[in-house]
């Protein structure tokens, strides 16, 4: 397969992905167009970036002691890793103290905090489900098919 | 005992048990360990989804209400699907043809019970209300699994030889869930209205991207962090190229075991 042709299926395959969600906002905008939850999907778009970034970095900062056992145990890199993790702790906690930008229906930072960390447990969940279900689904419709014969051309 | 503490005790140390008995289980290498690790896990569960009576008072523990909740109906649907997979044409661990309509009466099982836990009085309610975190759930599921489906068909079609069967059975599950997603949208359940569901379906797809964006930056950090500790190492130490006597022994080696078709054979 060419690198334009390989540019091509790739493009395809996610405007195929993306293809539902345009849809549903097609389909939602027939029925009033209010793009539903409006302003309150920003701080959810917000506090889903950062609390990912957080959780993703944690499980990667797990994933260096794999690392670190086929380099002699280096420090640099976890300590490298911890910061970055640090660091999307500190700024969320210096944008949920800026009023109303992140914070959703919480009384407290705290409370926010806490509230994100299940979200993402619960849309991880969500997404793991999905994700363990669009794969089977494929396998298992590949799989019902009769077997196949591979018929070589001759030399 | 303080509210906060009795969730640290009793909703969170659980939760940090799964991930933690998860890590031990794979990082083992004895199957002791593995099962220890497994067991961890699970106990970490089972205190998860005994959170709604340990401490019903923290809103955390909705989420082990949730997860109580969704046990049954996502492993049937996995099971279902497992059966289905691996009772087909599989080269190795073939199930038996029978396991096949165990798998698909099991699949149906777990997407009704689903249904019915959005239209139906199955929904997930503490103390008298729907759970807010099978808001968050139910539309991320549903809008996550159309998508997959529709990339999964147009994959099969384009990167695939001779799949444009499996390609059309693919379009046609993306679009039955797509219809479920619009049926949702416009009809009322007992428990979630429509106007409901709309609200908290942007709000899973602005999570869905903002999970993407998130997950996509810290592995863009970690191969950062990593490029930057390997560009610092030392270049490894030359070693002097092998002598006269380590040719002869090596080439006596490669001399014995090379030409096949001996007497034996």
């Amino acid at each position: 397969m060419n690198d334009n042709r390989l540019v091509f299926t790739w493009r395809a395959m996610l405007l195929a992905f993306l293809l539902p969600l345009v849809l549903v906002w097609a389909f939602d905008l027939t029925l009033g167009g209010s793009i539903g939850a409006g302003v309150d999907s920003l701080p959810r778009f917000g506090n889903a970036i950062l609390t990912s970034y957080i959780l993703g970095s944690l499980i990667l900062l797990g994933n260096l002691f794999f690392y670190a056992d086929s380099r002699q145990r280096p420090l640099a890199p976890l300590f490298g890793m911890f910061a970055a993790a640090a660091i999307g702790v500190l700024v969320t906690v210096m944008l949920l103290n800026q009023g109303d930008l992140l914070m959703e229906d919480n009384g407290s930072i705290r409370a926010q905090i806490l509230y994100n960390v299940v979200h993402m447990f619960v849309s991880g969940g969500a997404i793991l489900l999905s994700l363990a279900l669009g794969l089977g689904f494929t396998f298992a419709t590949i799989t019902a098919q009769k077997a196949r014969r591979t018929v070589f051309e001759e030399e | 005992m303080e509210p906060m503490t009795q969730a640290a005790l009793w909703f969170w140390l659980p939760a940090a048990l799964v991930p933690f008995g998860a890590w031990i289980s794979l990082s083992s290498k004895t199957t002791s360990t593995t099962t220890f690790g497994r067991a961890v896990a699970l106990l970490g569960i089972v205190g998860i989804v005994s959170s709604p009576w340990t401490v019903p008072d923290s809103p955390s523990s909705a989420a082990g209400h949730l997860l109580g909740f969704l046990l049954g109906p996502a492993a049937l649907l996995l099971a279902g699907i497992y059966l289905v997979a691996f009772s087909g044409n599989v080269p190795v661990g073939r199930l038996p043809k029978s396991d096949r309509r165990l798998g698909v009466m099991s699949f149906i099982i777990g997407f009704v019970w689903f249904v019915g836990m959005h239209w139906w009085n199955l929904t997930p309610a503490l103390n008298g209300e729907v759970n807010r975190y099978w808001l968050v759930f139910w539309p991320t599921f549903l809008l996550l699994l159309t998508c997959l489906l529709s990339g999964s068909a147009l994959s099969l079609r384009m990167i695939g030889d001779r799949r444009a069967t499996e390609s059309n059975v693919m379009w046609f599950a993306s679009a039955f869930v797509f219809l479920l997603i619009a049926l949702a949208m416009t009809i009322d359940g007992r428990a979630v209205d429509a106007e409901t569901f709309r609200y908290h379906l942007w709000l899973a797809g602005a999570d869905l991207l903002g999970t993407a964006v998130g997950l996509s930056i810290a592995i863009l950090v970690f191969g950062f962090i990593i490029f930057l500790h390997e560009r610092a190492l030392p270049e490894p130490d030359s070693i002097e190229p092998p002598t006269e006597e380590e040719f002869e022994q090596v080439s006596a080696i490669v001399a014995a075991n090379i030409g096949g078709g001996g007497e034996d054979e």
